[in-house]
């Protein structure tokens, strides 16, 4: 079965390989990914087509077939997206349908099989609707709810801004899955300023659900940035699960975080904060450096240094990273990675967890090839090697 | 006496060589910092062999006309319209004191490449824009006079005239594919510091501009259902790229999930934990390597109380749906486990409801 899956992907990828491909780019677009590995799934292939019919009108697709089943799928070929998108010459009036993702302000994004309405109402106002059901791998039947409906208004601020306010109600078998309450604002205060915020409310069981702030502040070559979040898990649970009846214990993040650009090809990035769930509290650092090798960064070197987690939980590790990505000539590049991951307590499955990866990769002409080697030490194998192979081709026509 | 001050004078001058020898292993130091800094101001993008932007200011005052350069502007066509070496040595620069062509020194390849780059992703066209400014370049190309280094006109400039574009978003009347093309926001949108974190507080207000760039495929990427693998897994050459699930992710992630409660669940189902792993047979379940609850689990100190609270997604992810009758053995009305609420806990769901009912058969509400 294995067999004839890998064959099947290999055929496919073959003949897609010998369509001509036309010379000018656009609208039209056919992109196929074939992925074989030693790792599940052991053989994919991916089809992402899209572009737009006539101005105002445009579709997309994306659809995948596996080899095998991956671990908890209970199938090997699906659809990720495939939706049409309309929108009247004005602008005023926008259209989706199919399968896509809703995202409206605040509220969690959702996979759906629906319609979402987009309208730009005089004095910057917009209004978004959506209704659809559920995406579910397969013919999974453990479907968290039925459908979903919600709308989000919103009005625009200047060229840089945007404050709303979104309902949604999902609904399963007639009792109610999740109710939610939004706000949403985003502004650019200033060329230098802008903030950024969301926050959820539950409303089947009243409480703060997740919220979300950033405030950033960019001069030169130097960027900061204080962001805060709050999520209570419990009410990310439908509100037919019987653990959403546990209460609200958040948990809470903030923090800064510095971008400079000490040299045109050099970026520094630090992201100092704190973390605390319940009474326990932990240290979040990380200090990020990458260096261009080449005006374009087709060639670059990066490292990090990472220390996340709670320590009296048992979470907490440090980790250490390096990356390096050469291009070469003919078109070929060579890319390595290492992290090393150290968890403050190993409860005996390994002090050190390393993990490592080499690859080559070659792109031209709308080709893309690329074979790794990953090599690794986990808590669950004392060492594992895994080969990997891709091949993507892409075409467009005009 | 005379042996204390022989003592204080050689202190003293072993002090002041001591001196010396910091102040000249200080310049030394120095001295190999500059020298490691220049020897590394090419690869840092500190030293450049070509000036980054072509001189115009100098020739508009000299009084050259910018088709005397740029000649073919008045014709369509995909080319760049820059000029050659004849074209500088003819009548202006006669003797040319490198045998090389000019655009190699006088400006540098990111701003030629930067220029192929613009051309191949906009749609646009110098013959009808030209007609309109009625040969005045600088209706639009306003940063030549000044000196600017960037000449090529900001969108800002296109709104003048395109500001119905502007307000209806319709990114296409001017770029071809912007996905493609990888231009990242000249606004407030810029996506660099910690994008993975910061995107959706900035995505929640301003969603219908990341769909200017990003097709439906790449929020589904993560956030849709049916994703077989996550966008990093096709993208193994290129490290660089960010990604919440990058490098060694399958050997942390029961950290990462336990120090974010609810973190998993913002993208995967509850549910998704424990099909892969019983898939694999790691935790809990039938065939399972081992019970990943530690001893005394349940018992006189509640862990599994308090942990349930912080993490209640963690517990369904393998306990959810059918398996919730594990708790109602001990947690029903009069069972020995007591109330699972918190104090002053209220809820809008009548009693004969889900999940109130399985605890509260007939609706009792001790």
């Amino acid at each position: 079965m294995r067999r004839a899956g890998a064959r099947a992907v290999l055929a496919a990828a073959i003949a897609l390989a010998g369509v001509p491909r036309p010379a000018v780019a656009d609208p039209l677009r056919l992109r196929a990914d074939a992925l074989a590995s030693t790792a599940s799934p052991a053989g994919l292939l991916v089809l992402d087509a899209g572009g737009a019919l006539r101005p105002g009108l445009s579709a997309e697709a994306v659809v995948w077939l596996a080899s095998e089943r991956a671990p908890g799928e209970d199938t090997a070929g699906d659809v990720l997206v495939i939706a049409v998108r309309g929108q009247t010459r004005s602008g005023r009036i926008g259209v989706r349908a199919g399968r896509f993702v809703s995202a409206l302000g605040a509220l969690r994004p959702a996979h759906v099989d629906g319609g979402a309405l987009r309208l730009r109402l005089p004095r910057g106002l917009d209004v978004e609707a959506v209704a659809g059901v559920p995406v579910e791998p397969g013919l999974a039947t453990g479907r968290g709810w039925d459908w979903l409906a919600g709308a989000r208004l919103a009005r625009r601020i200047g060229d840089g801004g945007s404050a709303g306010i979104a309902y949604v109600q999902r609904r399963d078998a007639g009792r109610l899955a999740l109710e939610e309450l939004g706000a949403d604002a985003g502004l650019a205060l200033t060329a230098r300023h802008d903030l950024g915020a969301r926050a959820a409310y539950d409303l089947a069981h009243p409480g703060l659900a997740e919220v979300a702030l950033t405030a950033s502040y960019r001069r030169r070559a130097a960027r900061a940035e204080l962001y805060a979040l709050h999520r209570a898990a419990s009410h990310l649970l439908p509100a037919t699960s019987l653990f959403s009846v546990l209460g609200d214990v958040p948990s809470e993040r903030a923090g800064a975080v510095i971008t400079w650009r000490a040299a045109p090809r050099l970026d520094a990035i630090a992201d100092l904060g704190g973390r605390r769930i319940d009474a326990a509290r932990g240290l979040e650092l990380a200090l990020r450096a990458r260096l261009r090798l080449d005006d374009r960064g087709a060639s670059a070197l990066s490292g990090e240094l990472r220390r996340s987690g709670v320590a009296q939980d048992g979470t907490a590790w440090s980790g250490a990273r390096a990356t390096a990505r050469i291009a070469l000539p003919r078109a070929l590049a060579i890319a390595a990675e290492l992290e090393l991951v150290a968890p403050d307590r190993d409860r005996g499955r390994g002090a050190l967890w390393p993990w490592g990866l080499l690859a080559v990769s070659w792109e031209r002409a709308g080709w893309q090839a690329a074979a790794a080697v990953e090599a690794s030490a986990s808590p669950e194998y004392r060492s594992r090697v895994d080969v990997l192979a891709q091949l993507g081709r892409r075409w467009s026509a005009p | 006496m005379r042996a204390a001050a022989t003592a204080a004078l050689a202190a003293s001058a072993a002090s002041a060589a001591s001196r010396r020898l910091g102040r000249r292993l200080a310049s030394y130091a120095a001295l190999a910092a500059l020298a490691a800094l220049a020897a590394c101001a090419g690869i840092l993008g500190l030293r450049r062999d070509a000036p980054e932007h072509f001189p115009h200011r100098a020739h508009v005052v000299a009084g050259v006309s910018c088709t005397r350069c740029h000649a073919g502007l008045d014709a369509p066509g995909p080319g760049l319209h820059l000029p050659d070496a004849a074209t500088c040595t003819d009548g202006c620069h006669g003797r040319p004191h490198d045998a090389r062509p000019c655009t190699g020194c006088h400006v540098s390849e990111r701003t030629v490449a930067a220029l192929a780059d613009a051309r191949a992703h906009l749609r646009f066209d110098h013959v009808r824009h030209a007609a309109i400014a009625k040969g005045n370049c600088m209706h639009c190309h306003d940063g030549v006079a000044a000196g600017a280094a960037q000449l090529r006109p900001p969108m800002a400039t296109c709104f003048r005239c395109h500001g119905e574009a502007q307000a209806a978003r319709t990114c296409g009347t001017c770029h071809k594919d912007l996905e493609e093309e990888g231009a990242l926001p000249a606004s407030h949108l810029a996506h660099d510091g910690d994008w993975l974190r910061e995107h959706g507080a900035r995505a929640a207000s301003s969603g219908d501009l990341c769909e200017a760039c990003h097709r439906e495929s790449y929020c589904a990427g993560c956030h849709g259902r049916t994703a077989p693998v996550i966008g990093a897994a096709l993208r193994r050459a290129d490290p660089t790229r960010a990604s919440v699930h990058r490098a060694g992710f399958a050997a942390r992630h029961a950290l990462e999930a336990r120090a974010d409660p609810g973190a998993c669940t913002t993208c995967h189902a509850p549910d998704r934990c424990a099909s892969c792993h019983a898939a694999r047979g790691v935790g809990a379940g039938a065939g399972a390597r081992g019970n990943p609850h530690p001893a005394g689990w349940v018992g006189l100190d509640n862990r599994h109380g308090r942990e349930a609270r912080r993490d209640p997604a963690a517990c369904a992810s393998c306990h959810g749906g059918a398996g919730e009758a594990l708790c109602v053995g001990c947690h029903r009305v009069g069972g020995i486990g007591g109330s699972p609420h918190p104090p002053g806990w209220s809820s809008r769901q009548p009693l004969t409801a889900m999940p109130c009912r399985m605890c509260h058969p007939l609706g009792a509400a001790r």
